[in-house]
């Protein structure tokens, strides 16, 4: 086994470049690379409307579950998925085999400039994994680094106070 | 070697935050989503997101339940703990299987009433069918074993319970649990993400060689835990 794969200082200076420049090419509000078990590796945007986790779990579910739809025609997978809404989107493409890219976006920008950007962006994400997992860093921490309490505690709910 | 499967927990030194994935498994109406419901209920608000529910109008889970949790706080990063549970009905294990892509714990929950033994039995054996799949084995993931439902009249004993499914070679702890009471929940949350944690700096020990690797923490047995 390895030690647990890290994004160091730099990795993570390099994707957000990456990532910044999309979004400006792009005109999107927010992008989030994933894997497809649904872990945040990178995003970059405007985090503050939306809760990232729940988005990316949900995008992993999404990119995964509509597998099986194209295997009915002949395909591996879709590389790209798009869900139109009213005025948020949101547009998802494969960078590698083990990671996915999310873009959100509004009525600023069109889904057809996001898809033309997110191909080349995508590429590069990918480079920079791929040197990621050569490059071999590790985070590491002893048995003794971890509390005997109990990680996560029962606490009642406050009581409520009656009106 | 066998190929460790996909990339599990990875750590971001800009956010310093670590993720781990746990899921919840076992067949269908065993509880699953109940342990989820009482543990976003009960945990403080600060220290959790929403509760995701992928559900039919009948209350079953169609694609998965998610809860994302804070907890401690190791050499400066922030662990963050994504809760998941699977669908149990036999039909949806296309969506079992990725549910556990990148899995680094497990629950397995089984339902203690006479009549749901073999459910719970299949069930598991789907789970180290889907891991399989993955390159994945239950030998290398933490897991406990939690027997849900002990406060109905016609379940089965624990020693049944034990003997029909915490009979592989590593034993590992078993809880006794009413997840609608929240009876022994978190002692089963806990649990897991205790041996998931000492598993990764085990890990990270294993890396500087054998005789360090040696000294690390060895992972605990069978322990049940009555209430």
């Amino acid at each position: 086994m390895n030690a647990i794969p890290v994004l160091t200082i730099d990795d993570v200076a390099n994707l957000d470049g990456v990532l910044a420049d999309f979004l400006k090419k792009a005109e999107a509000e927010l992008t989030v690379v994933i894997d497809r078990g649904g872990n945040v590796i990178s995003q970059y945007g405007d985090m503050t409307v939306m809760d990232v986790t729940i988005i990316a779990a949900l995008a992993a579910g999404s990119f995964a579950a509509t597998r099986e739809l194209a295997r009915r025609i002949g395909e591996i997978e879709f590389n790209a998925l798009y869900h139109q809404g009213n005025g948020s989107h949101i547009f998802m493409n494969s960078v590698d085999e083990e990671t996915i890219m999310i873009t959100v976006f509004g009525p600023l920008t069109t889904v057809g400039l996001v898809r033309f950007y997110s191909t080349g962006t995508a590429q590069q994400v990918a480079l920079l994994l791929k040197a990621l997992q050569k490059a071999n860093h590790g985070y590491t921490f002893e048995a003794s680094d971890i509390s005997v309490a109990p990680i996560f505690t029962d606490s009642a709910p406050e009581p409520t106070t009656p009106s | 070697m066998r190929n460790p499967g996909p990339l599990m927990s990875i750590i971001n030194y800009a956010s310093r935050e670590i993720q781990f994935k746990i899921v919840y498994y076992g067949p269908a109406l065993c509880g699953k989503t109940t342990n989820l419901g009482y543990i976003h209920q009960r945990i403080s608000p600060q220290n959790r997101g929403d509760l995701v529910s992928l559900a039919t109008a009948a209350d079953r889970t169609l694609f998965f339940d998610f809860l994302p949790l804070n907890a401690v706080v190791i050499k400066g990063f922030v662990t963050k703990f994504q809760l998941y549970t699977v669908p149990g009905q036999v039909i949806y294990n296309a969506t079992r299987q990725l549910v556990l892509r990148s899995v680094d714990g497990i629950v397995f929950v089984a339902d203690s009433q006479w009549e749901k033994m073999e459910e719970n039995v299949e069930s598991f054996k789907n789970l180290e069918d889907n891991l399989a799949k993955q390159n994945m084995s239950l030998d290398d993931i933490p897991y406990v074993l939690q027997y849900n439902k002990r406060d109905l009249p016609n379940i089965g004993p624990v020693n049944y319970l034990e003997y029909v499914l915490n009979n592989r070679k590593k034993r590992v702890q078993s809880f006794e649990v009413v997840s609608s009471t929240g009876q022994n929940v978190f002692a089963t949350l806990n649990a897991v993400s205790q041996i998931l944690l000492h598993k990764f700096s085990k890990q990270s020990d294993s890396n500087r060689g054998p005789a360090a690797a040696a000294g690390a923490a060895t992972p605990r047995q069978t322990q049940g835990v009555v209430a």
